[in-house]
């Protein structure tokens, strides 16, 4: 502080006011500025009655006001104040001097927070002197009896006469040592922390000759916490140390050294935990934010911090002080010409994503949640697919095995790509069917090619036929081609149906009752009957909404000649661009196009790939079909485009597609559907495929689906056995210790063991209630006292024939209160249905003399699942 | 008690007062340039016989060799005596009198020789490199021994058990009694905060530099020659200065700069050795320090290259006198 640098003090009691001492102390009020946002300090007095200042303190309590302690480069300590002194209390305090018996710099100052007439100075060290001095300023003594005669001569007739000088002080500690930093411990006021030259030394004013002590170089700017007692913060040159007082052997933490030294080092009093630093010559004060460390408990514990800074202003900074009572506000004063800045740390900013699509950030004391908007089935489209998946895996999406095209129902039916998932169970049951088919014809490996796509399939050559218009008077036939594969793909696409039929007529009526005329009329087309295309148009005019528009499209369709140059065609080429829907753009592409060159058609990418490669399978030569289909299979690889599967299939190509479809979607749900659905077992293996699957199953467990976890679990294991779990638990007789759940069948089956003790109740089967090892009672139930293996007891109110009635035998299997279960800490345990409906209203284990308390032990068995089902 | 090795080597050197016009650059750069030099101890005290300098290697560097320095070929280590507060010192008694018992005796007893050095805020034991482990064989039992390593203190046990042998290997000799000198001047031991060292360096470099000029000048030499002797010490160690003067040099600073105790005390001066001393004989501080240590009295001891001097209180110079002059009379009668 001498010199040229500034520090500042808050008054303890004025929030609007603070000292600023350099060469002089001056005192500011700072208050609004005429702009909105603006501060503005005002000099209220100044006083330059000290010169040599080396340690300014505030007088800590109410009265008297502006009450300040300056320590003197000569050791002396002088009460004076700012501006003006009504109280009779200050009138008496100012002026009053401590002086120590040699004199040398006092290096630092703290009232005592408590007993507010204690004042505790650290001085240099001298050799015969004590460099802790506590001063009684209410002492009215100016020279006690045990001064001799000799020093009372030598101190000026003046000093001694004003009975303003204090010589002797309350208490002296730390002899032959220099005292750099003082602070009274907050947690009892006769504590005091002294930075000593080598130590950090803690004295007992209760027993002053007594103190702990830790070696130590950080001894300067000792500061406790104000929000944890425990807690210090103490530096040197560059390094600072943080030290707990219960466990004050070595400091808890050190942070990382800063290549300046420090000159300042608070901790925010509003905030918990923030502890800010100035080192010398810089712009920026660095901040430490311990908001998060837990009690260190054990010796390596190193508790995490977040440091970051924050620059106040532009030029170099010479002090700060916190604002003792406005939330993380501080005012900075510039290191040259007193520039002073008011200056609120933005409050770090934390965010957490639940895992039910809402979100919740925190900000100083502030708390926002943001839930997602679930207004309006217009938004719905453009939810977070998270929500999307907690909504289908609770209405059971995938989980229909039986009717398959229904899960697209259950997925909320609005999403094309999942819509054209729907062909794919199908396209499995096709493929394995008619792999049966085929399979005298290719002797290839038929477990892969069942989940195989049409992209493995079409690589077969085909014969080419030339087939005329039908139901016109055009010659021009159109080449078009034909094999068994091809006619497979064609049946994957959903264009002709099993077996030999191949017509197309099944599929146009179903897309006309769908009401999709556009795209009956187009596949009409394809198959070259023009009339019926144009019918189905004419159809769709009179039957849709107003569809006009399509009885102008069956009218230029009606126009077709098969003429090379013509008006017609000249004009239909240019102008089908401008249709709206794809299908009937298509249309006019295609007669257009000369034969094999079909590019109009292929490459429309809003049209369906199922109808694009079907339309890919008639007309493309062997040559042109497997390229189309490579390069349509990349695009939709690209894409992640799930429409893609038709042509991937289930294969490694296909996990490929899924996972682009999942880094562009996040939808990992129907990524494990999928892969489980068909895939043979070494796309199963596929790292990402199992990946996928334990996030969706992460997933469930984090949204309380516990019941669908179990469910995908079930399902799970039925299509991959290899993902079974062992049987991770065994019961053991406590007599014999063998297994009891062994002994019962010869051949131990995984999960066997427990219904058969579990249950019991199967008339059949006879109660197992004592070890088959041993023969020794098996355990009992803790609150009705009967042996493992017992049902439960009926309640009396319910008839008892009638819920046997009730129950099949599967559903009196997994009946859950049967059960026995127990704690893993006590060791009882009984029914899980006795357990339930006890812990639902004690706390404390049913047996009697034991305090356990089983299930708060258990973090997730007071939470219930979200899926009850 | 702890004891601490500190860390620092230290040269004993000597100029010459009619060499010192080479080496006023050295001298004031490490005295006013803090830091433009990275010497953390140096001490400058001015005799009339010389000006002896102790420093630490850094500083060392500065002092160009000449005829006029004269260097003890030892590297000396200060040592340093830390209370430590546990113990609560109820004798008033200071500085040197308050170690004589527990390390200038022990130390004279195993003929270590050392150097003393006191400043305004505390006493340094110089002993040479060589009789470390010595030392630390001596003084363990009554210490905490550290060696101070780049700020760390550092436990220091000694490396041997010793055979209960004299370690200096010499005859246990009666030391000599030296004759001794009492000045009649009057000294201060003050400090100075070292921010404010610039304003009194005229003052300063006046006193230190040109102190001989003024004594030609024959203002005061009608008291001079026998009854008062020019003495001035000027330290600053670890950032801390320490500055012993006579009341005459005090007068020529300004008053409110310099600090003291509060009751203003004064020191007269006792010298030891009419010859120089020399740096191999032991129990000089021993032979001083022992009786003032028996009275109660507190002292300064400051070592020199040629003579030892040690400030009591002026009040007690009547008793110490006193007690010079028996153990004279022991010593002669023992012959």
């Amino acid at each position: 502080m001498s010199g040229s640098k500034p520090d500042i003090l808050w008054s303890p009691h004025h929030p609007d006011r603070y000292v600023i001492c350099d060469s002089e102390l001056g005192l500011y009020r700072i208050g609004p500025s005429s702009g909105a946002e603006e501060t503005t300090a005002t000099l209220l007095a100044i006083n330059s009655d000290t010169p040599y200042m080396k340690c300014v303190a505030w007088y800590p309590k109410h009265e008297p006001e502006c009450l300040l302690a300056v320590g003197q480069a000569n050791g002396r300590v002088v009460l004076t104040s700012l501006g003006q002194t009504h109280s009779s209390a200050c009138k008496e305090l100012v002026g009053k001097e401590f002086v120590p018996k040699h004199a040398r710099q006092c290096n630092t100052l703290a009232w005592n927070p408590v007993d507010s007439n204690l004042l505790a100075a650290g001085l240099d060290k001298h050799r015969a002197d004590f460099s802790v001095l506590i001063w009684d300023v209410s002492s009215r003594m100016a020279l006690d009896s045990g001064a001799s005669a000799n020093e009372k001569l030598r101190l000026s007739l003046a000093e001694a006469d004003s009975g303003s000088v204090v010589t002797k002080p309350l208490y002296e500690l730390g002899q032959n040592d220099a005292c750099l930093s003082l602070c009274w411990l907050l947690r009892d006021s006769k504590l005091l922390l002294a930075g000593m030259h080598r130590n950090l030394a803690i004295f007992d004013l209760r027993n002053t000759s007594q103190k702990t002590f830790v070696n130590t170089k950080a001894i300067q700017g000792v500061s406790v916490d104000p929000h944890f007692h425990d807690r210090v913060a103490s530096y040197y040159e560059g390094q600072l140390a943080i030290w707990d007082l219960r466990k004050f052997e070595k400091p808890v933490l050190t942070l990382t050294e800063q290549p300046k030294p420090l000159t300042k080092v608070a901790w925010c009093p509003t905030r918990t935990g923030l502890l800010a630093t100035l080192t010398r010559d810089t712009n920026i004060i660095r901040l430490y934010d311990m908001q998060h460390t837990p009690t260190p408990i054990g010796d390596e514990t190193e508790p995490t911090i977040i440091e970051r800074s924050v620059q106040p202003c532009d030029g170099q900074i010479g002090s700060f002080a916190w604002h003792p009572s406005s939330q993380n506000r501080m005012v900075v004063v510039s290191a040259t010409n007193r520039v002073m800045t008011d200056f609120t740390v933005f409050e770090r900013i934390s965010l957490a994503w639940s895992s039910t699509s809402s979100l919740m950030w925190a900000c100083g004391r502030h708390l926002y949640d943001c839930a997602e908007d679930s207004g309006g089935g217009e938004g719905s489209a453009e939810r977070d697919i998270a929500t999307k998946m907690r909504q289908r895996a609770g209405s059971g999406y995938g989980h229909d095995t039986v009717q398959l095209w229904r899960n697209h129902l259950l997925a909320g039916g609005d999403d094309p790509q999942l819509k054209s998932l729907v062909f794919l169970p199908m396209m499995v049951t096709h493929m394995k069917l008619c792999a049966e088919d085929l399979e005298l014809k290719i002797q290839g490996n038929k477990q892969s090619l069942v989940y195989s796509g049409i992209k493995n399939i079409v690589k077969t050559s085909a014969t080419e036929s030339r087939r005329s218009w039908s139901g016109s008077e055009w010659q021009t036939d159109v080449p078009r081609f034909h094999s068994d594969e091809r006619c497979l793909a064609l049946r994957l696409c959903g264009w002709i149906s099993r077996g030999s039929d191949i017509d197309v007529e099944t599929f146009l009526r179903s897309l006309e009752q769908e009401g999709e005329w556009e795209r009956a009329a187009a596949v009409a087309l394809f198959n070259l009957d023009i009339r019926r295309a144009i019918q189905i148009l004419n159809t769709g005019a009179s039957t849709a909404k107003g569809e006009l528009n399509l009885n102008v499209v069956a009218m230029a369709l009606s126009g077709y000649s098969d003429e090379k140059v013509c008006l017609w065609r000249e004009m239909c080429s240019s102008l089908r661009l401008q249709l709206n829907n794809s299908y009937l753009c298509i249309m006019f592409a295609f007669l257009t196009s000369e034969p094999g060159a079909y590019d109009g058609v292929l490459f429309e990418s809003s049209v369906a790939v199922r109808d694009r490669v079907a339309f890919a399978c008639m007309f493309l030569n062997d040559v042109q079909l497997p390229r189309y289909i490579d390069k349509l299979t990349n695009e939709m690889k690209g894409a992640g485009n799930l429409e893609g599967v038709l042509l991937t299939g289930l294969t490694n190509d296909g996990v490929d597609l899924m996972e682009s479809y999942v880094d562009r979607t996040g939808d990992v749900q129907t990524a494990s559907f999928c892969m489980l659905k068909g895939s043979p077992v070494d796309v199963l293996k596929d790292p990402r495929v199992q990946c996928w699957i334990e996030n969706y199953r992460n997933l469930l467990d984090a949204w309380r689906f516990w019941h669908k976890r179990a469910e995908f679990d079930i399902h799970r294991g039925k299509l991959d056995p290899s993902s079974k779990p062992l049987a991770q638990v065994f019961v053991s007789c406590n007599f014999c210790g063998k297994s009891i759940s062994y002994s019962g069948a010869a051949v131990p089956h995984q999960g066997r063991g427990f219904s058969q003790y579990g249950v019991g109740g199967s008339p059949t089967k006879s109660k197992v209630t004592s070890c088959p090892g041993c023969r020794k009672p098996l355990p009992r139930c803790a609150l009705c006292l009967m042996n493992m293996g017992t049902p439960v007891s009926h309640c009396p109110g319910t008839g008892r024939s009638e819920e046997k009635v009730d129950l099949t035998r599967e559903n009196k299997l997994a009946q859950f209160n049967n059960w026995f279960t127990w704690c893993h800490n006590c060791r009882h345990g009984g029914h899980a249905g006795h357990m339930l409906s006890w812990f639902r209203d004690h706390t404390e284990c049913p047996v009697s003399a034991c305090t356990c308390r089983c299930m708060q032990l258990d973090t997730t068995g007071n939470l219930l699942p979200a899926d009850s089902s | 008690m702890d004891l601490h090795i500190l860390d620092h080597r230290l040269r004993v050197t000597s100029i010459a007062k009619k060499g010192l016009v080479d080496f006023t650059h050295p001298l004031i750069k490490l005295i006013f340039l803090r830091n433009r030099t990275r010497c953390k101890f140096f001490s400058l005290t001015e005799t009339p016989e010389n000006y002896t300098v102790v420093l630490d290697e850094e500083g060392f560097k500065e002092l160009q060799p000449s005829e006029h320095l004269q260097v003890e070929s030892s590297i000396w280590l200060p040592l340093n005596v830390v209370s430590n507060g546990n113990t609560s010192c109820s004798s008033q008694a200071v500085g040197v009198t308050k170690i004589a018992k527990s390390v200038i005796a022990p130390l004279a007893e195993q003929h270590v020789s050392v150097f003393m050095l006191s400043t305004y805020q505390t006493d340094f034991i110089l002993v040479k490199e060589k009789d470390l482990s010595v030392v630390i064989s001596t003084l363990e039992e009554e210490f905490n021994i550290f060696k101070e390593e780049g700020g760390e203190s550092v436990p220091v046990h000694s490396q041997e058990v010793s055979n209960g042998l004299q370690k200096n290997g010499k005859e246990d000799i009666h030391p000599t009694v030296h004759p001794v000198l009492i000045p009649l001047n009057h000294f201060c031991v003050m400090s100075l905060d070292p921010d404010t060292l610039p304003a009194i360096a005229t003052t300063l470099i006046d006193v230190l530099f040109y102190s001989s000029s003024h004594k030609d000048e024959g203002q005061s030499s009608s008291s001079e020659s026998l009854d008062c002797i020019k003495f001035f010490s000027f330290s600053l160690i670890d950032g801390y200065i320490s500055l012993v003067m006579d009341t005459e040099a005090q007068r020529r600073f300004p008053a409110d700069l310099l600090f003291t105790s509060s009751s203003g005390e004064l020191w007269r001066m006792v010298r030891i050795g009419g010859q120089p001393l020399g740096f191999d004989e032991c129990g000089i501080v021993a032979q001083i320090s022992q009786p003032l240590a028996d009275s109660d009295i507190s002292a300064y001891y400051i070592s020199t290259f040629s003579f030892d001097h040690v400030l009591v209180p002026e009040e007690d110079i009547v008793s110490v006198t006193e007690m010079l002059r028996h153990q004279r009379k022991e010593a002669a009668a023992e012959f």
